[in-house]
């Protein structure tokens, strides 16, 4: 999007109705969720409204996984005292480039009438144009006078137009109405249901689609009321997927999907490799292999735990233990069949996060890969866990992390967990903590037989194929991406819910296009719950009955 | 010798563990040198230091109580303060009728009073932010907090409860700059108020104008999740107010540069070379009034730290290491709670460091260093052990182990609010509430 362009379109929107629909929208309008942004939807935000010149330095809050994705806990989440002063020296930040000499001219859409002095008209408009990009919404007409008149004052103590202009565009975004994504919910047109007001809906969808703010054809939409309506909806969502900019939003989802964020050390000793630089070099590789077998090749999305298809660079040829004679950085490569690798399950990112800093973990990564790829969180253990007996490698018939594990779920009160993750974790075997290909440990071979609900394979080109088969793994998809855009916990995502968009996907033979066409259209993507009073009555009301 | 305090300042960051020096300038300390010239008290901090994983009973637990117990092999880097800090021992973290949350309940009962509901949250404000809200005031942050492994997600201080947590400094860098960066200032010469400030603070009135239109909106959590937001904007102005005003405590401090980008893992090699930096920076921003609250997470509850070389990391041990029979513990584990001890002792010095009037930064504050659990391997909530470090200008009696025998945990953190001037006669819910503050303790 290109900011400037799109700001001069919104000189002409707000001047004409936009403020009439938020005076027609304000009072029945119920505020039904926030959502803080996260640090990639405040970086994308800011580079769209006001370019990419524009530098954001900051700290951000730290978020935590809910459900399987951090974004659930956007919706939970405040903003603390040092994370808010964070925030507002980024808001200090933004708006003095903004309105420095250097961006002036290409920022500010008007000129003073003396630069010395306030000028409300001037200030009045780029308040218009900037706060209906950064709250989404037109600002309400308390919210512009509040704004201009602190300019307004500024701008007389110092004699300086440009610093009260500052100011005044500070304050939107240190607003909570900026730092959250704040959804308005309205009754609908049965009078009974709440749905998001049209506004809101183009934040839903900008969000998910753009990992972004809404450009101004989109807020446009929502002015003349076609986002109301399942056609003008449709018609939005193929226009923001036919650009270039869905790979954006679709790698912040995968990012949250893929647990990406997980931080992750490696010791050393075992693995001098191991570096940031591979670290990033690995997620950047699932990302783009993943962008690139969904969106531009539009496969089958379960390919992506069986393809041999990836990226590489020059550092990660290394750990792959694979020749890497090409002039450019990234190039497309293909595993052959004897490497034993089977999709993104097989990739540094995946092996090494879930693995610990000095040796591969089947546990954690069994545990991962129930709780990523088919919904199913493992119980917390116990609390008087031991081990021990399974850690006696004097034992010489306990040499391989497989033979100590399965010692240990002869343990009934671990068994019950244990027997679902640790198996399909073993799998995974043929590959060490930092997901480098072995056949060995401590001198003996490695056994990667495995079983999952019945079903026995070998290694991990056998556990991607049951994996690929099992039609948890595209509804579990299906259902994060829902939580993702909706910013509720994926495992509250019932049936009721998923079964239509489900259907789809699966009829589309798992195209992740359709399966976001299909969930976009979704009215339970723009629901909102009724208000807490009504809540609490409907179910007095079950009850009675 | 006579050192320069300037010089010892600097060479901080140039050489290596030196020693620190006086900040609080005598001139502006009374006679005694127990208060301020005009008569006020030194200001008495709270912070707290947590690390995962609990102890090794044996070599951690000395047999007597009181005064003079005996040297334990887990405490020996903390042998040369131990006149200044009390070590509590066999206090309990009541569950009642909720989960033992592992490697949670324990420390959130701890900092709360409460044990908690749900894994990872809090079930109200942890204790240095109860005590944040009745002396956070006079300082330019309410509170600091670090993780020391530099994960921003190790933080174990909330102002409101639930999932929120203060976002910690993961960066002896990034503490610099929050301590001593942009709006830091020491006070020599002429004072002159930032004018940019008052700029600032007008933008904060215009964003605390918002909070009705959203408030009356909004259901309760969002009323709870904007309330927080709003405090958070008030402590910005509170922040803004005191950088206006001349600094309170004008120290000779040559402010030390910036240190250099470390690694920051849970390596124990490296936690030990960066937790005495980020201790000794936490210091001179304690002494230079940047704050009087503070909070140092060493690690995770499930405490991940590792030893270069070793196949286990400090959690996945306590539970794979087996007992050895003769010694009845785990031998290689136990190293680990040694190691969070040397921290911890990394602290510990860095306060005691700096000279004030009278004594040293440690005796004008209190410090609660606590962990999740007693033994890691059993995930006990039994006997964690807790120390209290420093006398809170003289309102704690130091240097005695004291046994809880199995009362809650709530008593310390009762005690420490006392000693820290709160009004308040009991502390905690269920069982674990309590109106007995531990008596020997308090002065």
């Amino acid at each position: 999007m290109k900011p400037i362009a799109s700001l001069f379109a919104l000189v002409l929107l707000t001047a004409s109705t936009a403020a009439a629909v938020a005076a027609d929208a304000a009072p029945v309008a119920r505020l039904a969720s926030m959502r803080r942004l996260t640090e990639s939807e405040y970086r994308n935000s800011i580079a769209d409204i006001f370019g990419p010149a524009i530098t954001v330095q900051g700290r951000f809050e730290p978020d935590r996984r809910i459900g399987g994705l951090l974004s659930a806990s956007s919706a939970i989440l405040s903003i603390s005292p040092a994370g808010f002063q964070a925030y507002a020296q980024m808001a200090d930040g933004i708006a003095g480039q903004v309105t420095d000499a250097k961006h002036r001219a290409a920022l500010v859409a008007c000129k003073p009438a003396d630069v010395k002095a306030a000028d409300d008209a001037c200030t009045g408009q780029v308040v218009a144009q900037y706060g209906m990009l950064l709250f989404r919404r037109p600002l309400t007409a308390e919210e512009s006078a509040a704004r201009i008149k602190l300019a307004h004052d500024i701008a007389g103590k110092t004699g300086d137009f440009y610093a009260g202009l500052r100011y005044g565009l500070a304050s939107l975004m240190a607003a909570p109405d900026f730092l959250f994504r704040t959804e308005y919910a309205v009754l609908d047109a049965d009078g009974k249901s709440w749905t998001l007001d049209a506004y809101s809906r183009a934040s839903r969808l900008s969000f998910l689609l753009w990992d972004s703010t809404p450009d101004a054809a989109l807020l446009k939409a929502a002015v003349d009321g076609d986002l109301s309506k399942p056609d003008g909806v449709a018609r939005e969502t193929g226009r923001l997927m036919a650009s270039s900019r869905l790979q954006a939003g679709m790698r912040a989802f995968y990012a949250d999907f893929l647990e990406l964020d997980t931080q992750v050390t490696k010791d050393p000793a075992f693995y001098p490799k191991y570096s940031e630089a591979v670290a990033s070099s690995a997620r950047e590789e699932t990302l783009h292999s993943m962008l690139d077998l969904t969106l531009t090749r539009q496969d089958d999305l379960r390919d992506l735990l069986t393809t041999r298809k990836t990226y590489l660079n020059r550092t990660l040829a290394s750990v792959y233990g694979v020749p890497y004679n090409f002039d450019s950085e990234w190039v497309p490569y293909e595993f052959a069949p004897e490497t034993g690798r089977s999709g993104i399950i097989t990739q540094v990112t995946f092996l090494s996060l879930f693995s610990h800093p000095n040796r591969s973990s089947p546990t954690k990564r069994g545990v991962a890969l129930m709780d990523i790829f088919l919904c199913q969180p493992t119980p917390q253990p116990p609390a008087n866990v031991d081990f021990s007996i399974v850690n006696d490698i004097s034992n010489p018939s306990l040499k391989t992390v497989r033979q100590r594990l399965l010692a240990h779920a002869t343990n009934p009160t671990c068994a019950a967990c244990h027997t679902r993750s640790d198996p399909i974790g073993l799998a995974l075997e043929n590959f060490d903590s930092i997901g480098q290909y072995r056949t060995s440990e401590n001198g003996d071979p490695i056994d990667a037989s495995s079983s999952l609900q019945g079903k026995s394979f070998t290694g991990a080109i056998g556990l991607g194929q049951v994996l690929h088969d099992n039609p948890n793994f595209p509804a579990c998809f299906a259902r994060k991406l829902f939580a993702y855009g909706t910013g509720g916990n994926a495992n509250l995502v019932t049936p009721p819910i998923y079964r239509s968009f489900v259907t789809a996907f699966s009829d589309s033979g798992y195209r992740v296009p359709a399966l976001i066409k299909a969930l976009t259209v979704n009215p339970q993507f723009f629901s909102a719950p009724p208000p807490p009073a009504i809540a609490a009555k409907t179910a007095l009301n079950e009850v009675t009955k | 010798m006579k050192l320069h305090r300037r010089m010892l300042l600097r060479g901080l960051f140039q050489g290596s563990a030196v020693a620190m020096a006086l900040p609080l300038l005598d001139c502006f300390l009374d006679g005694n040198g127990t208060a301020l010239a005009d008569g006020r008290p030194i200001p008495t901090r709270f912070g707290t230091f947590f690390w995962g994983c609990g102890l090794t009973k044996q070599l951690f637990l000395p047999k007597s109580t009181g005064a003079n117990y005996e040297d334990m092999p887990q405490l020996a880097a903390l042998k040369p303060y131990k006149a200044k800090l009390n070590l509590l021992s066999g206090y309990r973290a009541y569950v009642d009728s909720r989960a033992n949350f592992q490697h949670w309940s324990g420390n959130a009962a701890i900092a709360t009073g409460i044990a908690p509901n749900g894994d990872g949250q809090f079930d109200g404000p942890t204790i240095d932010q109860i005590i944040a809200g009745s002396i956070g005031k006079g300082s330019r942050f309410r509170s600091i907090e670090i993780a020391c492994s530099g994960n921003k997600r190790e933080s174990y201080s909330s102002a409101t409860g639930g999932a929120n947590v203060n976002p910690p400094e993961v960066s002896p860098t990034g503490l610099y700059t929050r301590l001593f960066g942009a709006g830091f200032q020491d006070g020599k010469g002429d004072f002159k108020p930032d004018p940019n400030i008052l700029l600032q603070q007008s933008v904060l009135s215009v964003v605390a104008g918002d909070r009705e239109r959203l408030m009356a909106n909004a259901g309760a959590a969002d009323k709870a999740r904007l309330d927080q937001y709003f405090s958070s904007v008030r402590e910005l102005e509170n922040t803004m107010a005191v950088e206006l005003q001349k600094p309170e405590l004008i120290a000779d401090v040559t402010i030390p540069g910036m240190p250099e980008e470390m690694t920051v893992n849970k390596s124990v090699p490296v936690l030990l070379k960066t937790v005495p930096v980020f201790s000794k920076l936490l210091a001179i921003g304690l002494a230079t009034n940047q704050t009087r609250i503070f909070n140092m997470a060493l690690t995770e509850p499930a405490n991940t730290m590792f030893m270069p070389g070793d196949s286990h990391v400090f959690h996945q041990a306590t539970h794979e290491e087996p007992i050895d029979p003769a010694l009845g513990y785990q031998p290689a584990t136990s190293q680990f709670s040694t190691h969070s001890m040397e921290c911890f002792a990394e602290v510990v010095a860095a306060l005691d460091a700096i000279r004030e009037g009278d004594g040293t930064l440690l005796d004008h504050s209190l410090m609660l260093a606590y962990t999740d659990t007693s033994n890691a391997k059993l995930h006990a909530i039994d006997g964690i052990p807790m120390f209290l470090a420093g006398t809170a200008n003289g309102k704690v009696k130091t240097g005695m182990h004291i046994a809880g025998n199995s009362e809650t945990v709530s008593r310390v953190g009762l005690t420490v609010q006392q000693a820290m001037g709160l009004t308040v006669d009991h502390w905690g819910a269920e069982s674990n509430l309590t109106n007995k503050p531990i008596g020997e303790l308090l002065a």
